[in-house]
């Protein structure tokens, strides 16, 4: 026991050292604000994806703040929202009646090496392409596989990076989209990060346990690809099995995106998503296409953006209110980030 | 009318000075920042004291090659945004620091600046958005003038912050300085 304590004191003395030669990154301070205008063709809201929920309406957004400080080998993030997207539209709040606010980070972090960290708190989810923040996406409206899929985890991870080309996380985790835990740190989770040429950048990613539905695994492959300066190729499939054949997901979404201008970037999101089968009752697809534009000027960018969706199922509504197998939307967004 | 006079020349002067902050250009139309210094030390101390230099920024500059009279390093540098007392990154700028000694000059010169912008990830964390970059000479779009005009701006006002300390260093023996503060002073004996 006493040789133990000695290595442990042996390592945090080690470590106290090398934390003294790195020196204090300022406070970092940083968040977004944005506002939307949208018009759906069937004149009353449509398409069942988060967000940019509103038709005919020039609405809000989340205004978002974040903080992020580092000092020595620790660092930390607290990151929080105000507004429809942050907050009624966001998992958490909702649950608490969208009076509150939302917590998007707030996590610890220590390095103790250059290669290996440790992370805890609650993050922005490892799984799928797009995410909250209208500053990490480039289409403003969603897609079915992030609707779908989780949106936050709270939990504790490991992070070993084997070079700037191959990484490993593994985690534990809540339950999805929850502060606090309701079964337990009930979650699995893994992401192998590779890079195989400059520019490409592939996850691949595992998570299996508590979700809101249930418990149930999902496998997900996240991937973008910078071909040229003016291209980039972005893709997103997912397969999403609950437990005990009570459903699921499985879904792919391509993004390519061209820059047509010095500030104006052209993109389009083409989608298949479908619900599995549950029992005798068949799942319902969807293929939505989505054509946006970014017209950035600073800190500014404008996004103009035009989606059709389709389902054979007809879950749509028309002009009149009867069922339709299409549905489409255009808007309008700004989004501001400092 | 005199004092109209002494504003006039005053923001002329001041007009100068704002514009003699950037960058001059060789004569491949690229930027590059150029220094000679003079009345320095011996060639061997001179080149001694750039690799300890280059060295002493392991993660962010690398040294390329080396001969017993020049050294060349490829470096980066990251551009911040400050709001009051906050900041964050933006970007991060790249570059080549070329230095050759002579007995008792060296001259040093930094160009091939390329930009490349950060932007927030997941986990609110800024990160280099691709990994293709952009030479910080060329001509930005209306739209994006200002903000590139403000990296240019700030990219020169790290490499000179940068040529300063390159020339602390070699102008003193680091390596001696380190040694004395690593010595052990006994108090048991006069």
């Amino acid at each position: 026991m006493k040789k133990f304590l000695t290595a442990i004191f042996s390592i945090a003395s080690t470590t106290c050292a090398l934390a003294q030669e790195t020196p204090s990154s300022p406070l970092e301070f940083s968040g977004s604000v944005d506002t939307y205008y949208k018009y759906d063709f069937a004149k009353r809201s449509n398409i069942p994806t988060s967000f940019v929920s509103d038709h005919n309406s020039v609405s809000l957004g989340m205004i978002d703040l974040a903080l992020k400080k580092k000092t020595g080998k620790a660092s930390f993030v607290g990151e929080i929202s105000f507004g429809p997207r942050g907050q009624t539209q966001s998992i958490p709040d909702a649950a608490a009646n969208g009076s509150s606010f939302h917590i998007q980070n707030l996590y610890i972090n220590y390095d103790f090496t250059d290669n290996f960290s440790m992370t805890a708190g609650y993050m922005g989810t490892f799984i799928g392409y797009e995410v909250i923040s209208p500053v990490g996406n480039f289409n403003y409206s969603t897609s079915y596989l992030f609707t779908n899929g989780p949106f936050q985890n709270a939990g504790i991870k490991a992070t070993y990076k084997f070079s700037d080309k191959v990484s490993l996380m593994a985690g534990l985790f809540n339950d999805w989209n929850l502060y606090s835990a309701t079964r337990g740190v009930s979650s699995i989770g893994g992401q192998l990060m590779v890079s195989p040429v400059e520019g490409w950048t592939a996850y691949l990613n595992v998570l299996s346990g508590a979700d809101p539905y249930g418990y149930g695994t999902i496998e997900d492959l996240t991937t973008s690809y910078q071909i040229s300066k003016a291209f980039k190729l972005g893709l997103n499939a997912a397969n999403y099995d609950m437990a005990d054949d009570a459903g699921g997901y499985a879904g792919v979404a391509l993004y390519p995106q061209v820059a047509v201008a010095d500030a104006v970037t052209i993109g389009l999101r083409g989608e298949y998503f479908k619900y599995k089968d549950v029992g005798a009752v068949k799942g319902t697809s969807y293929t939505g296409v989505t054509l946006t534009a970014n017209i950035k000027s600073g800190g500014l960018t404008f996004i103009p953006e035009v989606r059709l969706d389709h389902n054979g199922d007809k879950p749509f509504v028309n002009k009149t209110g009867g069922v339709a197998p299409n549905a489409g939307q255009f808007s309008l967004a700004a989004v501001y980030a400092f | 009318m005199p004092y109209k006079t002494i504003l006039f020349f005053l923001l002329i002067a001041l007009k100068v000075s704002a514009q003699q902050k950037q960058f001059s250009v060789d004569d491949n139309g690229k930027f590059i920042y150029y220094e000679v210094v003079e009345k320095a030390a011996g060639k061997d101390s001179l080149m001694l004291r750039a690799k300890a230099f280059v060295e002493s920024y392991n993660k962010t500059l690398k040294r390329q090659n080396s001969t017993d009279s020049s050294i060349t390093a490829k470096g980066v540098m990251v551009i911040d945004k400050t709001i009051l007392v906050a900041s964050h990154p933006t970007g991060e700028v790249s570059f080549t620091l070329n230095c050759e000694a002579r007995d008792k000059k060296y001259r040093f010169w930094l160009t091939d600046f390329e930009y490349i912008p950060y932007g927030r990830d997941r986990y609110s964390n800024y990160v280099p958005t691709t990994k293709i970059a952009t030479p910080l000479e060329k001509t930005p779009g209306k739209l994006s003038a200002g903000e590139w005009k403000d990296i240019v701006e700030a990219a020169y006002s790290k490499t000179v912050n940068f040529a300063e300390r390159l020339k602390k260093a070699l102008s003193s023996y680091q390596t001696e300085k380190r040694q004395i503060k690593g010595e052990t002073i006994s108090t048991k004996k006069w």
